[in-house]
């Protein structure tokens, strides 16, 4: 329209009944009629509303006319209600054979349309089909434009068809359907898309062109006429495609080309058809390409996923992970090979004979084994908890498999803080302890750690051999937050009996005034109960030492009150200066056992066995060991032993060597070192362990038993196990054991009707 | 009464009075008659009957004559026809082997012997079965990590071999649950008799 300015018209209301005569409808029909063949004739371009309505070749009067000029005006039209009531009473009357006549015209011209398009040749079917497309949507614009009013007002009031649906209902059961064009679309459609598959370029402008058009006739249409066969092509498609595939190549490979077809497929998607077919066409893709031959690939022999994670193929494996991912079970099946291979790797680790003759190394290993496969979950797995837990499920699994797990766990520690992590900075060391922390807390049997790690740290305060004063402590913190106080409060006890003994030397010297020539003292006093160590008999310390000890036993207990105080000798260390035959000196670092043993030798020149027994009083497979340990040992045979075998008999007579040489002037020949337990020891130290759960499965079963009353029989080794769960695993038939004994005891009764049923009793 | 009073100067005592009433009854000590007198009497310790006690036994039989009192003895066995009579008894015929002022468990030999007395009448096979497992089983246990070495049971283990004989078919030892909170002992004798019935 032109660019009036809005003003202000009135239509006088008609002063003479207004009488509608038939004839002048009938011809104003023509008028439109005309114009819509016009239009359709492209003779409408050049046309506007002005040359429509006013300068028509056939005169407009009467009731038609006033209702174009009407037309013409009305958005300028502020009183209009005048005018709608007559545009409206015409309408009424003459509305159905407008309607109509738009109906069969519109009809007519489109069965043409399709009989041109039914006869265009191969490549031009679908170019022909787009353009009549684009020019019946012009045309039907004008034409709903013309009819707006009607549009608006006769026809909801009727109830009938909108011109512009109406019109693509017409296009879409005329043309679209008509039966020589409804398959030939379809079928040009999808051959289009396989040849894209192939790899030739088609013209994608025009797919999504008509794409478009089945669309805006209707999703229905779409769905229908398209998108349903689309899929169902597709998925014989990749069937074919897949199987191929599976036969040739390795799983890698594979893998790539299904991740590359799923791209394909979305971006045809978002290039020409509509979004939501993405997800259809997905999950076409994902079921014939991954969920139908999920088991083969992770199965592969040589490239399936168990090659990938002992390879460690980070890239490959992530692909997996996202394109199972996308099928239901995908992951569950990834995660469970995982798990089982994990499983039966870490098994075989733990139980192998080898390996188990290096704690450290064995320790070790499993902390490699935990490292990679965090890195594989962590670079390939997105950090998936669910792999995350199943891990640690598996480690939990095989490492307790080994009962030996907890004694080596805790030689490790031994091995690093005496000196694994020396001059390592402290961060590096709290990783270290982290991740030892980790492998404890897989740990069932947590209380034979305890006992471990007790004896090993004993072991290394009292010979004065951890690195760092710190490391230790920061895991004695690690475990107190990870088991509470009760577990750490005797370790913390032996610390602070070190730091005690300090302070009792320095004021031991302090006041001693004249020290003379007797030998240096250093006395560590360990309180009984805190220490893990089994109280040995005193032997016979040689007579140069009694005299300082007595001393510094006096100066003890003179300052502490009602204490009793005996000599562990089997624990102690000394330094002894030794001069041998030809002059040469040497600092021999030995146990109190073998100090009293050599101290001997500055009194007698040969002793048997026996003899050495009887004066010293060590246990004799002690003293068996001791003097292995210096006359057995090359390089540190600072005895001589006649006969030469390796075994002590009771009458092997010992001699001082004079002719022992060492390249060292200090010579190390005790050991206090940790080492992994042989087997009768082993034994003894978990028969230890068994007698100690026995107290504390009691303790857990009164106070159950104290706050409940009355309680069944697998109730209570539910809580029973549950309560010490954080410290061991309890056997049931232990835990039986336990109730019977506390009935004995009278703590607890059976019920008489049901004896399943147990009661406390105050 | 008077009579029996008379008489029982001589028997209530010691056990050589017993040892003499049960002459007289002619009924021998080891017959589980005798014992279940004693728990009709509600005896307290083994040998002995107070005066109390005494004439209890005797309210209760009815008896206060020597042929009465005899005629009763002998019927006795009738009187645990009822099981709740019974299991009292049977508890009671443990309680009566506790002689020391703290003890609790009877050693393994007069176990054996109770069984025979107590039990072997109304389950003479099972009866044989637990007396040989506590006499010789425990020899097989020794690589069993929980020790089976039983000396002396306590009165739960007791009463459980009574129950035991009750509820479980020694046929049927498939469907045995040691779950059910039976006594350990129990578990450990079931699987005794698994083993030896495979051999």
């Amino acid at each position: 329209m032109s660019s009036q300015k809005k003003r202000t018209f009135q239509i006088e209301a008609f002063k003479h009944r207004v009488v509608v005569d038939p004839k002048y409808a009938e011809k104003t029909w023509k008028v439109l009629e005309h114009a819509i063949h016009e239009i359709y004739n492209h003779n409408a371009s050049g046309l506007s509303f002005e040359e429509l309505y006013s300068h028509s070749p056939l005169p407009l009067d009467g009731v038609w006319n006033t209702l174009f000029r009407i037309h013409q005006f009305m958005p300028w039209c502020k009183n209009s209600e005048v005018a709608w009531n007559a545009y409206n009473m015409v309408l009424h009357k003459f509305g159905e054979k407008l309607y109509s006549g738009l109906v069969t015209t519109m009809t007519s011209h489109l069965k043409e349309i399709s009989q041109s398009i039914e006869s265009a040749q191969g490549e031009i079917f679908l170019e022909e089909l787009n353009r009549k497309w684009i020019d019946h949507n012009k045309a039907l614009q004008m034409i709903r434009d013309i009819l707006m009013y009607m549009d608006r007002t006769f026809i909801p009031s009727s109830h009938k068809t909108p011109v512009h649906e109406l019109g693509l209902n017409l296009w879409r059961d005329v043309v679209i359907h008509s039966s020589k064009t409804q398959a030939r679309l379809r079928d040009t459609l999808l051959e289009l898309v396989l040849r894209e598959r192939n790899g030739e370029v088609i013209n994608r402008g025009l797919m999504r062109n008509i794409i478009k058009m089945l669309m805006d006739l209707g999703l229905s249409v779409y769905q229908e006429d398209f998108e349903k066969h689309f899929l169902s092509v597709s998925a014989n498609f990749y069937c074919l495609e897949s199987q191929k595939f599976i036969e040739t190549c390795d799983c890698g490979d594979y893998l790539k080309k299904a991740e590359r077809r799923l791209n394909e497929e979305i971006e045809r998607v978002s290039h020409y058809l509509d979004p939501r077919s993405e997800i259809k066409i997905t999950n076409v893709v994902e079921k014939e390409m991954i969920d139908s031959h999920m088991h083969t690939l992770v199965h592969m022999e040589n490239s399936g996923l168990v090659n990938m994670l002992v390879d460690d193929k980070y890239e490959d494996l992530g692909r997996m992970y996202s394109l199972f991912r996308r099928v239901p079970t995908g992951l569950t099946v990834v995660k469970d090979v995982m798990t089982a291979f994990v499983r039966d790797t870490g098994k075989q680790l733990v139980m192998d004979p080898e390996r188990l003759r290096d704690p450290v190394d064995f320790v070790q290993r499993l902390l490699d084994l935990k490292d990679k496969y965090d890195k594989i979950i962590n670079m390939s797995f997105t950090n998936d908890k669910t792999f995350q837990n199943a891990l640690n499920s598996s480690f939990e699994h095989f490492i307790n498999l080994n009962a030996r797990s907890p004694e080596f766990i805790s030689l490790f520690v031994d091995d690093k803080l005496r000196r694994g992590l020396k001059g390592v900075g402290e961060e590096d060391v709290e990783i270290v302890l982290d991740k030892v922390m980790m492998l404890f807390r897989y740990l069932q049997e947590k209380d034979v750690f305890e006992k471990y790690y007790k004896q090993h740290l004993a072991k290394r305060l009292l010979s004065g051999k951890t690195i760092s004063d710190d490391a230790e402590r920061s895991l004695i913190v690690k475990l107190k937050t990870e088991c509470g106080y009760q577990f750490t409060s005797k370790l913390e006890g032996m610390f602070t009996d070190m730091k005690t003994s300090y302070d009792t030397m320095q004021g031991f010297y302090a006041s001693q005034s004249d020290v003379g020539d007797s030998p240096s003292l250093v006395v560590h006093v360990l309180t009984t109960g805190s220490w893990p160590t089994q109280p040995s008999p005193q032997c016979n310390l040689p007579s140069e030492l009694l005299g300082v000890c007595e001393k510094f036993r006096a100066y003890y207990l003179g300052t502490h009150n009602g204490r009793r105080l005996s000599w562990q000798t089997n624990m102690g260390t000394a330094d002894l200066k030794a001069t041998f035959g030809k002059g040469q000196k040497h600092e021999l670092n030995v146990s109190t056992y073998q100090m009293c043993v050599l101290m001997l030798f500055n009194n007698a020149d040969r002793l048997t066995c026996k003899e050495i027994e009887q004066a010293t009083g060590i246990p004799l497979l002690d003293l068996k060991r001791c003097l292995q340990s210096l006359a057995c040992v090359k390089g540190k045979n600072v005895l001589r032993k006649e006969p030469m075998s390796k075994d002590i008999a009771e009458d092997d007579t010992f001699f001082f060597n004079d002719k022992f040489t060492s390249k060292f002037f200090k010579v190390k020949i005790g050991t206090v070192v940790a080492q992994r337990e042989s087997e009768p020891e082993n034994l003894e130290t978990r028969q230890r362990v068994e007698e100690d759960r026995k107290p504390q499965i009691e303790a857990a079963i009164v106070r159950i038993m104290k706050s409940r009353r009355t309680l069944d029989h697998n109730n209570i080794v539910a809580e029973v196990t549950k309560q010490l769960q954080s410290r061991f695993l309890p056997n049931p038939v232990v835990i039986k054991k336990r109730i019977e004994s506390l009935i004995e005891r009278e703590f607890l009764e059976r019920d008489r009707v049901d004896r399943k049923l147990y009661r406390y009793l105050a | 009464m008077q009579l029996l009073i008379q008489c029982c100067v001589l028997w209530f005592v010691s056990p050589e009075g017993i040892e003499a009433l049960c002459n007289d009854v002619n009924v021998n000590h080891t017959d589980v008659r005798m014992l279940i007198f004693a728990w009709k009497m509600k005896a307290e310790k083994q040998g002995y009957f107070s005066k109390d006690e005494w004439r209890r036994g005797l309210k209760c039989l009815g008896a206060d004559t020597r042929p009465k009192l005899k005629k009763a003895i002998e019927g006795l066995d009738k009187e645990l026809k009822v099981p709740e009579c019974f299991e009292d008894f049977y508890s009671y015929a443990f309680q009566y082997c506790l002689t020391e002022e703290k003890q609790r468990s009877v050693d393994i030999e007069t176990i054996c012997e109770l069984l025979n007395i107590v039990l072997k009448s109304e389950f003479p096979n099972q009866v044989n079965l637990l007396v040989e497992y506590l006499k010789v089983g425990k020899q097989l246990f020794k690589l069993i990590y929980v020790q089976n070495d039983y000396r002396a049971l306590n009165m739960d283990q007791w009463r459980s071999f009574y129950r035991f004989f009750k509820e479980v078919d020694f046929h049927d030892l498939e469907n045995y649950d040691s779950s059910q909170a039976w006594t350990v002992i129990i578990d450990n004798f079931v699987e005794w008799l698994k083993e030896k019935e495979k051999n």
